[in-house]
Formats: C-alpha cells, sequence, structure tokens
C-alpha cells in the first residue's frame, strides 16, 4: 500500500479506461449507451478527447444483443480506428453462459486488440446463471493472449479472484507489469467499502498495477479512491448509467471528463494513450 | 423454443425512464410481455434459449409469470428483478 501511495505522491500519470458499451444492459437502460460500431468509435473518439487512453469494448448486434463474432468486434475496432487513431484497443473476453470457445473469439481481429480483459473467477448473474470461468478457460484465454502478444487485463471481482491471481501466476509467466482491475459493487463483487479496497490494494502480487473499477453510484467514490492510492481507473456507461442519483449520464465522455478533472485537481495527470502503453509494457 | 412472453418491439410502454420511453429504437428490441419492459442484452439469450440456457429454468421472471391468468393460465403477480447497478 506504501508503494502504491507512492505513485499518487510523485503523482505518475492516470490511465483511465472507459468501458463503453459491456453486454449486459443497453440503450433500454441508458438511451446514450453506444451499441453500434459506428456509435462505438465516435464514443471513443470523445472520451480519447476527456482524457481516456484505453477503450474496453464489445460487440453487440444491430438490435443490441451480445456478440462475442470475431466479425462484429472487427466492425467495432474499424469504426474505432477510423475515429480514434491512438487510443489503446481492449476487447472483452467476458461472456456469461457463452461456449468457451466463443470467447476466443474477440482474440481474433486484424490487427489483434492491444490488450483483452480475463475474467479471474465464477460470477453469479442474475437468479440462475453462473459465469463460470474455470481456471481451464482462463489458462486457455491466456495461451492465446500470448501468442498474439495482447496484454492481459485480470478481472478480479472479489477477494478470492485474488487468489487466483496467484494462482495463474504460480501456473503460467505473465509478462510485466501484471495488470488487475479491483471491482467493487453488489452481488458476487466485492463489497463496496473503502476497508475492502485498501485490503484488495495490499494483497496485490508485488509489482502488480491495479485499475480500480466501482458499479453504479460506486464508481465516482472507488475512482477517486483509486487516483490516491497510486492506481489506475475504469468509469463508463459499462459500468454506471448514471451521472448522478436519479440523473442519467448523457455521454460515456461526461464520466471520463469528470474523472479526468478530479485526477487533475489532485495532482495526477491523466496517461496519454502513448504514456498507457508504456506503463503497461505493450 | 423462445419464451412465450418475449416479443421484438421498438417502442415500449412499460414502467422504464422517461428517456427509453420517449424513444423508438431502430431495430425491433427484446421486450419481455411479462415484466412490461426491454430486456438487457444478457437476458435475451435467455428468451432465445440460445447457448445451453432455457427460459424455463435460467429465467425468474417467466418462473414467475409461467402460470399467470394474464397468459392464459393460473399464477399470480411477479416484478421484473433486473440487476440494479445502483444498490
Amino acid at each position: 500500500m506504501t508503494a502504491s501511495y507512492e505513485r499518487y505522491l510523485d503523482g505518475d500519470p492516470l490511465i483511465v479506461t472507459a468501458a463503453l458499451t459491456g453486454g449486459v444492459h443497453g440503450k433500454e437502460a441508458n438511451p446514450n449507451l453506444p451499441e453500434t460500431p459506428e456509435e462505438i468509435g465516435r464514443a471513443a473518439a470523445a472520451v480519447e478527447e476527456a482524457g481516456a487512453s484505453v477503450v474496453h469494448l464489445h460487440a453487440r448486434e444491430p438490435n443490441g444483443e451480445r456478440s462475442f463474432a470475431t466479425e462484429r468486434f472487427q466492425a467495432v475496432d474499424d469504426a474505432v480506428r477510423a475515429h480514434a487513431e491512438s487510443v489503446v484497443i481492449q476487447h472483452s473476453t467476458g461472456g456469461t453462459a457463452a461456449p468457451d470457445a466463443d470467447r476466443h473469439l474477440p482474440l481474433r481481429t486484424d490487427p489483434p486488440p492491444e490488450m483483452a480483459s480475463l475474467d479471474m473467477g465464477p460470477l453469479n448473474r442474475y437468479e440462475h446463471l453462473t459465469s463460470e470461468n474455470t481456471r481451464g478457460l482462463v489458462d486457455s484465454l491466456h495461451e492465446e493472449m500470448v501468442e498474439r502478444g495482447i496484454k492481459p487485463e485480470l478481472e478480479v471481482f472479489n477477494d478470492g479472484h485474488l487468489n487466483e491471481v496467484f494462482g495463474l501466476l504460480e501456473r503460467r509467466d505473465l509478462a510485466d507489469p501484471v495488470y488487475a482491475t479491483l471491482i467493487f459493487g453488489p452481488g458476487t463483487l466485492t463489497r463496496p467499502r473503502p476497508r475492502n479496497f485498501l485490503n484488495a490494494i495490499d494483497n496485490l502480487p508485488e509489482g502488480a498495477l491495479f485499475n480500480t473499477l466501482g458499479f453504479g453510484r460506486h464508481q465516482l467514490p472507488f475512482a477517486t479512491m483509486g487516483i490516491l492510492f497510486g492506481g489506475h481507473v475504469r468509469v463508463g456507461l459499462e459500468d454506471n448509467v448514471y451521472y448522478r442519483k436519479g440523473e442519467l449520464a448523457t455521454s460515456n465522455a461526461q464520466l471520463v471528463e469528470r474523472v479526468a478533472r478530479l485526477a487533475d485537481e489532485l495532482g495526477r495527470p491523466v496517461a496519454t494513450p502513448e504514456q498507457a502503453r508504456e506503463i503497461l509494457g505493450l | 423454443m423462445v419464451c412465450p412472453f418475449l416479443e421484438y418491439r421498438r417502442e415500449s410502454i412499460g414502467p422504464e425512464s422517461e428517456a427509453v420511453r420517449e424513444r423508438a429504437f431502430d431495430e425491433p428490441r427484446a421486450y419481455c410481455t411479462a415484466a412490461d419492459r426491454f430486456v438487457q442484452a444478457m437476458r435475451a439469450d435467455i428468451c432465445n434459449d440460445r447457448y445451453e440456457l432455457a427460459h424455463d429454468r435460467d429465467c425468474e421472471i417467466y418462473l414467475e409469470h409461467a402460470g399467470d391468468e394474464r397468459f392464459g393460465s393460473e399464477n399470480g403477480e411477479g416484478t421484473e428483478s433486473e440487476e440494479d447497478p445502483d444498490r
């Protein structure tokens, strides 16, 4: 934790990841959420302008439903590159109830994404579903990421998944720095309390960097803690459709602008995409 | 077999936010006639029995409403229970 706070005191650049669309809710939750490739591409340009250096992407069908197809991710990437030349592209490999084979498909675009998410373990959804994310799947996704030169973003949904990070490090060689997203919110997620945040960053592997993600109304306070404790932050409509209680966010960029303002006030400049690549070893 | 409560619509008459009620979508979207609202993208896979999913096993809304008399059978009311990201 001390080393982490030193990064804040040193004013290390802050990597802001914008999770633009997601695969759970869509325009039925907030009509401003981008779903089509063109909408996502324009949103990527707007968040880059606002201070994001990484965009976390899912793909959808034209009616907003989930797609894991390489072709749909390719269309999204092509639109992002048409509007935002330098932002780092990160694909999701998440997919509750989808076959394991489909979870690999987002890794197969041309070029591959520079980063991809790697869910570290099980996560309950609704009343009857679980995204299993077995160790076998984690390993096979990681293997394909290594083959394609993709940096894994380890998604830690709860404290048990911190053990899974250590287990993964025992089973496989991960390129430095290890980059883990600590996720706080309802359900299977780590209970969103400051003590749990401090505990999580204290239990990361030596030298690991962390990204901070709070769902819903926890997005802003946990992003602030991430800034203060030398981590990085993820915001966006995938994780939170509101700007404040009862007020839908008008765009992903609105959420990025707010966290960039906070970072500036707190003495951490937002990283450019090139700085993000350097920090993450891309 | 898809869920009998599933329809594809461009507009909602349900209890969603004003921002959703006021618009018509370009593409018809999955709409749950039991909950009277558009469903989330992930839930639409359950409605359509995609992958290994089955609406009559995996959807709590269907299970609550399966016998609802509004739909020609004998059960009572139920409510949408979408995961609340603001909890």
